[in-house]
């Protein structure tokens, strides 16, 4: 016997031939072993597969195609996000989700508007990582989805182009009724420094839900809206510590120095991790009014307080 | 010096009715890192023949049946 | 399968890279992309598949230089402090500035970095000066991407065959390797104008407290022969006194994954709740801190979550849970440990050589070579320091592009024949015999041996009994070591390759008549740091058959570090009066 050292690239269509077999279980190693071959005419008898009358091998199938990209695999797919099996379409939204090729985008579009709210939440995340322009319509018109779970995929699709035009829709959605679609769309304005942003993230700092209040203040901090500080100030009593941390820190990066007595309350808090994003604030802004706060925590017992603390000492210093 | 048969429980455990091994199915046996598994030759499933695991777990997530499970080494548990 | 079958036979390649893992890919795609035209062979002891230490992934990148969140220059300087000033700053650098486009085409590979709501990546600070960290949340599908790119690519992949001696040619450099298949015993010769070696870290060389040979904190398919085969070859290896040890969740003995729990605000805490790391960032300074606390009354150490909200505690736990070291779940749920309520004991893994996390490697310039013409290496096992996964796709990219282009000006070198049958001779040993010491048992000494003499603190004389109880060990295996399959030959391979890194292990830091690097190097006889003898690389090799090390000037830095930087981890230590 002569030693084959290499793993070949074996014929497509051989290896296609496993998928006529009787036996289902033949007929899914076929689907995996086409699958390894990573080549572009797989693609075409795995989409086959997604019609088998085995859920087995459709589910086989379905987690196949997400080694492919292109418009082919995406028809494909898209087929798969329409089965009948749960676990079959579970598996080709997620392939969906893997694809990069913006070209793909033509044959996922038309399913936003299907009927199944599963089949357009599918599509919209499949479309978000391949930014394609066309998506942009579809990906407003879901903003109004009946369905939450649409819609947060909908932000996805509309805030990762980044279109001045979307923002009144995704401001509306920071006065959704699900939380997870107000606390997705405050983190999507990110990228605007409209007034409008503004207010609408100052609004969201006093959502009912805390994860929508923390991402509202962390993003109001690294957007820099300067008249977010008086909201910002008032966050310092929430009830979640998380949350105060985050208003903390957006304090320190606005620079506002009329928080600093505020700011100063939060170096007595029990969670180290609070002293020291208030010592850390008050380094940023750099007020000597901070001083007699600050050298009060020098030999606080946690070292990471003890750093920032000795880091804006020196800031206020210089 | 001859050599004892010491028994040691190990980690993978295979179902044998969702295995497909014997319709020519070989992916935990190749993704391994350490190479541990095998096919047997009495009832075509896949088995630990070599207790040497990083309880790493490709043969689990790989497995298309999911008639793989990775436990946590007595020793370690 | 499995049982022993002759055979040899040899093929040619232009470049061939032995190891399949994270730079080894990475090397291989980007020969052939420069060159289509040159033949390429990846060589891989286990399956490309899930091979290397990110079989299941990788949940971040925790030295992402990324524009707008921190500059090369100001890595490259928290590199060389974290180093204790043991650096060639060139291929840091080069790491620096390249790693970010590196980024962008694994992202195009499909690995997914985590991204903000408008598509921007993540970056998170967890660190005092720069921003480095980038979470990867769905980070298990990173070997499946590269092996589709080296299919489509067309890379000549064999799995399942163990190098075991690199072939030079009579002007040195280098001519290609002998491997053997773990199933068969079958040898392989590949003849190669240039060689990269990506065969990760010395994982198997201490013992896990646990006592299972291969409960290791690295993959236990790393054993260390590249650091051995590159020693019989003759390359320089550098500070190999520079042990990796690294804090890890007791028993499960893998990683406990500060970085991903950092930006949430998770810590490593003592058992009074309280943080006690005062390093800022990754380095054997911050080990020594894990160490004193743990062997302290405020001992053990645990990761504490449990501060955090439930939801919070629980993301982190999902995220940990499913990526890189997946079972770890599997761990706590028997234990009935859970992330949001309790504290996770953590531990301190058993040593090895690893440059990933230390800066224990073969010696490298910025464009891999080592000093074998024609042979490079990178990942874990060359001696860029810190260099963590995205150092290894990065420097094995260069290492690709830079032997493709060697490969393209020389011809063949033409080795020893004779060498090709003493190398077959010596693997092939253990399986002549009738009977004798199987490969676990020879292994398990070697790394008892090595917790009890060689795990920090240093001691010179217990160092010096471990040496002559290895050279016993040595004697055993080479007389009465016995392999009955083709898989117990695997073993005794890489048991060879264990031992040759130990007595690499205790005879550099028996050279280095210092303290450096924190708890990596802490020898309790030369306590102190001595700047003026030892600011330089030791650099191990062979020289007529032995073991030798010599000093060797670190380059002049690219980035001047100031005065009062140059102690700034010590100096962090602000320690509180109270």
């Amino acid at each position: 016997m002569v030693l084959q050292p290499f793993e070949d690239f074996s014929d497509v269509e051989d290896l296609a031939a496993g998928l006529a077999d009787n036996d289902p279980a033949v007929r899914r190693v076929a689907v995996m072993e086409l699958a390894d071959t990573a080549a572009p005419e797989a693609i075409e008898y795995i989409g086959s597969a997604l019609r088998d009358e085995s859920a087995e091998v459709r589910l086989q199938a379905a987690i196949a195609l997400g080694e492919f990209d292109g418009p082919e695999a995406a028809a494909a797919l898209g087929l798969g996000l329409q089965d009948g099996d749960q676990r079959v379409a579970q598996a080709a939204a997620d392939s969906l989700a893997e694809l990069k090729d913006p070209q793909a985008a033509t044959q996922i579009l038309p399913l936003t508007r299907h009927d199944s709210a599963f089949v357009r939440a599918g599509a919209l995340r499949g479309l978000k990582e391949l930014r394609s322009p066309n998506a942009l319509t579809c990906g407003l018109k879901a903003l109004g989805d009946p369905e939450p779970g649409v819609r947060v995929q909908a932000i996805g699709v509309v805030g990762y182009l980044k279109p001045d035009e979307a923002l009144p829709a995704l401001i509306g959605c920071c006065r959704d009724i699900s939380a997870e679609v107000r606390r997705t769309a405050v983190g999507a304005l990110a990228f605007s420094a409209s007034p409008h942003v503004a207010d609408a993230l100052v609004g969201a700092l006093r959502d009912e839900d805390w994860a929508v209040r923390e991402t509202a203040a962390e993003v109001l901090g690294r957007s820099g809206f300067r008249k977010a500080a008086d909201p910002l100030m008032a966050l310092l009593d929430d009830s979640y510590w998380q949350v105060r941390l985050k208003a903390v820190r957006s304090l320190g990066q606005l620079k506002a120095v009329k928080a600093v007595h505020v700011i100063a309350a939060a170096l007595d808090h029990q969670i180290g991790n609070l002293r020291k994003e208030a010592a850390a604030a008050l380094g940023e802004i750099a007020d000597s009014a901070a001083l007699v706060y600050l050298e009060k925590l020098v030999d606080d017992p946690d070292p990471e307080v003890r750093k920032n603390v000795r880091w804006a000492l020196s800031r206020i210093a210089g | 010096m001859p050599l004892a048969n010491t028994a040691t429980s190990v980690p993978v455990v295979v179902d044998e009715d969702k295995c497909i091994a014997d319709k020519g199915c070989t992916v935990c046996v190749d993704v391994c890192p350490l190479d541990v598994l095998r096919i047997s030759d009495l009832t075509g499933k896949a088995y630990m023949k070599y207790d040497e695991c990083w309880y790493c777990m490709p043969c689990e997530a790989d497995c298309p049946t999911g008639a793989v499970t990775v436990n946590i080494p007595y020793l370690l548990k | 399968m499995d049982d022993i079958r002759s055979g040899l036979s040899e093929v040619e390649c232009d470049v061939l890279i032995i190891g399949g893992g994270t730079a080894g890919p990475m090397a291989a795609y980007k020969a052939r992309k420069k060159n289509p035209d040159a033949t390429v062979i990846l060589l891989e002891k286990a399956n490309v598949k899930r091979s290397g230490a990110i079989s299941m992934g990788m949940d971040g990148l925790n030295n992402a230089v990324i524009p707008g969140h921190s500059t090369p220059e100001q890595y490259t300087k928290e590199i060389t402090i974290a180093n204790d000033g043991i650096c060639d700053q060139a291929a840091v650098y080069k790491y620096a500035q390249n790693c970010y486009g590196i980024i962008q085409e694994l992202d195009q590979f499909g690995i997914r970095f985590q991204k903000d709501e408008n598509g921007e990546y993540d970056v998170k600070k967890v660190h005092h000066m720069g921003a480095y960290v980038l979470p990867m949340p769905n980070g298990e599908t990173v070997k499946k991407a590269l092996y589709r790119q080296l299919r489509r690519m067309r890379v000549l992949i064999s799995n399942r065959f163990m190098a075991t001696r690199l072939l030079t040619g009579k002007s040195g450099r280098a001519a290609g390797a002998i491997a053997v298949n773990t199933r068969s015993g079958e040898f392989l010769v590949i003849k190669a104008k240039a060689v990269i070696m990506c065969m990760g870290a010395a994982g198997r060389l201490g013992l896990p407290t646990s006592g299972y040979l291969f409960g290791t904190y690295e993959n236990a398919a790393n054993s260390g022969e590249g650091y051995a085969m590159a020693y019989h070859a003759g390359a320089k290896l550098a500070n190999l006194e520079c042990f990796q040890i690294n804090p890890l969740i007791k028993d499960y003995n893998g990683p406990a994954c500060a970085y991903v729990a950092g930006p949430f605000g998770g810590y490593t805490a003592n058992s009074q709740n309280e943080r006690f790391i005062e390093c800022d960032y990754w380095s054997g300074q911050m080990m020594q801190e894990f160490y004193n606390e743990l062997t302290s009354g405020k001992g053990p150490v645990y990761l504490k979550l449990n501060h955090l909200h439930e939801d919070t505690a629980n993301h982190i736990e999902q995220i940990l849970h499913t990526v890189e070291r997946p079972t770890r779940g599997r761990f706590h749920d028997g234990r009935g440990t859970r992330y949001a309520r309790d504290m996770i004991e953590m531990h301190i893994s058993e040593i090895g050589f690893c440059s990933g996390h230390s800066a224990s490697g073969v010696y490298v310039d910025e464009f891999a070579r080592t000093t074998i013409p024609g042979l490079y290496a990178a990942g874990d096992m060359a001696s860029v320091p810190h260099n963590y996964m995205l150092g290894a796709f990065t420097n094995g990219a260069v290492a690709g592009e830079d032997a493709i282009d060697f490969a393209a000006q020389v011809d063949f070198e033409d080795y020893d024949g004779e060498a090709i049958a003493a190398e077959q001779e010596r693997v092939l040993a253990p399986t002549r015999r009738e009977d004798g010491i199987p490969p676990n048992q020879i292994e398990y000494k070697i790394r008892r041996l090595v917790n009890d003499y060689l795990q920090p603190p240093k001691v010179t004389k217990k160092y010096e009994i471990c040496q002559s109880r290895l050279a016993e060990v040595r004697e055993d295996m080479q007389n009465a070591m016995i392999a009955r399959d083709a898989h117990e030959l695997m073993r005794a391979t890489e048991v060879a390759s264990i031992l040759d890194c130990a007595d690499m292990a205790a005879f550099a830091s028996l050279f280095r008549q210092e303290s450096r690097w924190g708890l990596y190097h802490w020898r309790v006889d030369h306590p102190e740091r001595n700047e003026e003898q030892w600011k330089c690389h030791v650099l191990l090799s062979k020289q007529d058959g032995a073991m030798a090390c010599e000093k060797h000037p670190i380059q002049p830095y690219i980035i001047p570090i100031a005065d009062d930087e140059k102690d700034a981890y010590y100096n962090q230590r602000i320690q509180a009066q109270a």
